[in-house]
């Protein structure tokens, strides 16, 4: 990175801390450090429901999908609107009502101690571990490609947010939530530009479109239905709803989030207006991809975008093998700026024979070009059986940092981090209420001075901060990360969730058979996995209907039990 | 938090929640549409 980069990148850092630490002043309760004094308008909440879901790895990950796989991924958010008009109609009234601090204290209301105390468990255990993933996730990429060492990067990345999640509580969070979004579409909006632009000069957006069509990446909707396909329309809307369901309405880092409008009106605006975003902004960064994947039909593609892998590689005795595989695949590429021209010529000319043709030898390249770095992905796992052999994340990022100019890579540095920093925040902040308010005060503590919890809260979000760093220092060893918090994910959330239904809509069943529903169904879930037979995403659909199916059948046994 | 009983919560533009709903998911359609056919245009 340039001088002009590190100013850009340390300037936008310091100014959110800055601008967090100052949202935190004044006196503040558990009730304001938890809620804000539930004073938001819906833009904040918004806003801050958008910057808690959109991680690091959301504008890393999502331009490498299209990249590689199309935008079909945008299927993945159908599910989202749906949610949110479930949400509205049924969680956020309830919560509200109860002016509950977390969503499981409603389960103690509605079921028993035992019920809110596994789910608030099972929360805890999640999120902390898949905070920790999401901190380490872009410090591995970031790490990579510019030779940072991965420790001070998790600390940077994990630990900076820290001061003024501490300081201000949620507050801050949603505050500096808002700021860190302004910052990043204009980013990511400069990106999209740069792309188009950096592209021949006779080619415009239309006709990167057009290229792109050609070469299948503009796959928005896939009809056909597949139980090991994770992005069709048919998963996207069913495992998509039942997911979104789960996240937003059991998930404290989400739900902490609407709890602090002013008022269930504010809640549900926020809500229904992520309904209305979000599957075009994710339309949006995914055509980022799609773009980026004609500018490397024009200009040479590296054969693996994850460098630093690749040279580990080439110090091996697999090394030969690989140049010899690099050679072949930069042949192909030349062959592959030849054809593109060709194809965007005929294209001009609307002469649909030649346009066929044009078409037809640019696909064949292609798929040669895939299968020359299939082999040499095959080769890099031989050689590095620990390394990550999947580069999806590293596209877009090799992109910033060899083709934006000096002063933007910065930015897209920057935007990196405070991506991160929205969604680990409002984890943090979310994991110390559901510690203090559903395992300190309620299990141990129930008769403290407001000061004295307002004091736990704060040393709690500092405990999390630093056991979510540590978990990010030793995660650099599992693989590939993004996969091990959606699995993570789906271990977990479609039993929550069952939970929570079985609460709101199934009123003659009480806690005790839920609470053994929710064991027997969480045990299958594990077992099913395990088997490997669906893909994760349908696990969340799966874990609810079971818990509300088991909760049905144990129920009148229950009840028999307590009439003897 | 506001003290006022839920019912008496109006939404902004429309005269009851409902409304909102309906648009939300219309709004999901239609964007379903469009990006097949945007799928179609350019495939």
């Amino acid at each position: 990175m340039s001088s002009l980069d590190w100013i850009v990148l340390v300037a936008t850092l310091s100014f959110i801390v800055l601008y967090g630490v100052w949202k935190s002043r004044g006196k503040q309760n558990m009730e304001s450090y938890f809620l804000g004094n539930q004073s938001m308008p819906w833009y904040i909440v918004l806003l801050s429901i958008i910057g808690t879901q959109a991680s690091a790895i959301t504008f890393i990950s999502a331009p490498g999908q299209a990249y590689t796989d199309g935008m079909r991924f945008v299927q993945y958010y159908f599910g989202l609107p749906l949610a949110m008009v479930v949400l509205c109609i049924t969680f956020v009234p309830i919560f509200h009502k109860l002016k509950v601090y977390t969503a499981y204290e409603f389960l103690e209301q509605r079921f028993d101690l035992k019920t809110r105390t596994l789910t608030a468990a099972i929360f805890l255990i999640q999120r902390g571990l898949s905070t920790g993933i999401s901190i380490c996730a872009p410090s591995i990429i970031l790490s990579s490609l510019l030779g940072w060492n991965l420790y001070w990067t998790n600390l940077i990345m994990g630990g900076l947010l820290i001061i003024y999640t501490v300081a201000g509580g949620t507050r801050a969070v949603s505050y500096t939530q808002t700021l860190q979004l302004v910052v990043i579409f204009s980013g990511m909006f400069l990106a999209g530009w740069m792309v188009v632009h950096l592209l021949p000069a006779d080619i415009g957006f239309k006709e990167a479109l057009q290229v792109s069509g050609k070469m299948n990446k503009l796959n928005v909707i896939v009809t056909k239905f597949d139980w090991n396909d994770k992005y069709n329309i048919w998963s996207g809307l069913i495992g998509g709803f039942f997911l979104a369901l789960s996240y937003f309405g059991t998930d404290q880092s989400q739900v902490g989030r609407y709890l602090s409008a002013k008022s269930v009106r504010e809640s549900r605006l926020g809500l229904l207006m992520n309904g209305l975003v979000k599957v075009p902004m994710q339309f949006l960064i995914l055509l980022i991809g799609a773009l980026v994947f004609v500018f490397y039909l024009y200009f040479r593609a590296p054969l693996f975008f994850n460098e630093a892998q690749l040279q580990r590689v080439y110090a091996t005795s697999h090394g030969p093998a690989l140049r010899e595989l690099e050679n072949q695949y930069n042949t192909l590429s030349t062959a592959k700026q030849r054809q593109v021209k060709t194809l965007a010529a005929a294209m001009e000319k609307k002469e649909e024979t030649a346009i066929a043709t044009a078409k037809n030898a640019l696909q064949a390249t292609e798929d040669k070009a895939q299968q020359v770095r299939s082999e040499a992905v095959m080769l890099i796992k031989n050689a590095d059986p620990t390394g990550d052999a999947s580069d999806t994340n590293y596209i877009f990022l090799h992109f910033v940092v060899h083709n934006l100019p000096k002063g933007l890579v910065g930015l897209l540095i920057a935007i990196i981090f405070l991506a991160a920093w929205g969604s680990i925040a409002a984890a943090l902040n979310s994991l110390a209420s559901t510690t203090v308010v559903d395992v300190y005060k309620r299990l141990y503590k129930k008769e403290e001075t407001p000061e004295k919890y307002m004091r736990m809260s704060r040393i709690w979000t500092l405990i999390w901060g630093i056991f979510c760093i540590a978990v990010a220092q030793f995660a650099s060893s599992l693989g590939s990360l993004i996969e091990v918090v959606n699995v993570l994910g789906s271990w977990f959330y479609g039993v929550t969730l069952g939970i929570f239904l079985v609460a709101f809509y199934l009123k003659r069943i009480g806690g005790t058979a839920t609470f053994c529903a929710a064991i027997g169904a969480e045990i299958i879930v594990l077992i099913m996995f395990w088997l490997d037979k669906v893909s994760w995403l349908w696990l969340n659909a799966i874990g609810c209907l079971l818990v509300i199916g088991f909760a049905l059948i144990l129920q009148p046994f229950v009840d028999r039990r307590l009439s003897k | 938090m506001s003290d006022k009983p839920l019912h008496e919560e109006k939404p902004p533009l429309f005269p009851t929640w409902n409304y909102w709903y309906v648009l939300v998911v219309a709004w999901l359609v239609l964007l379903i549409v469009l990006f097949y056919l945007f799928t179609k245009a350019f495939s």
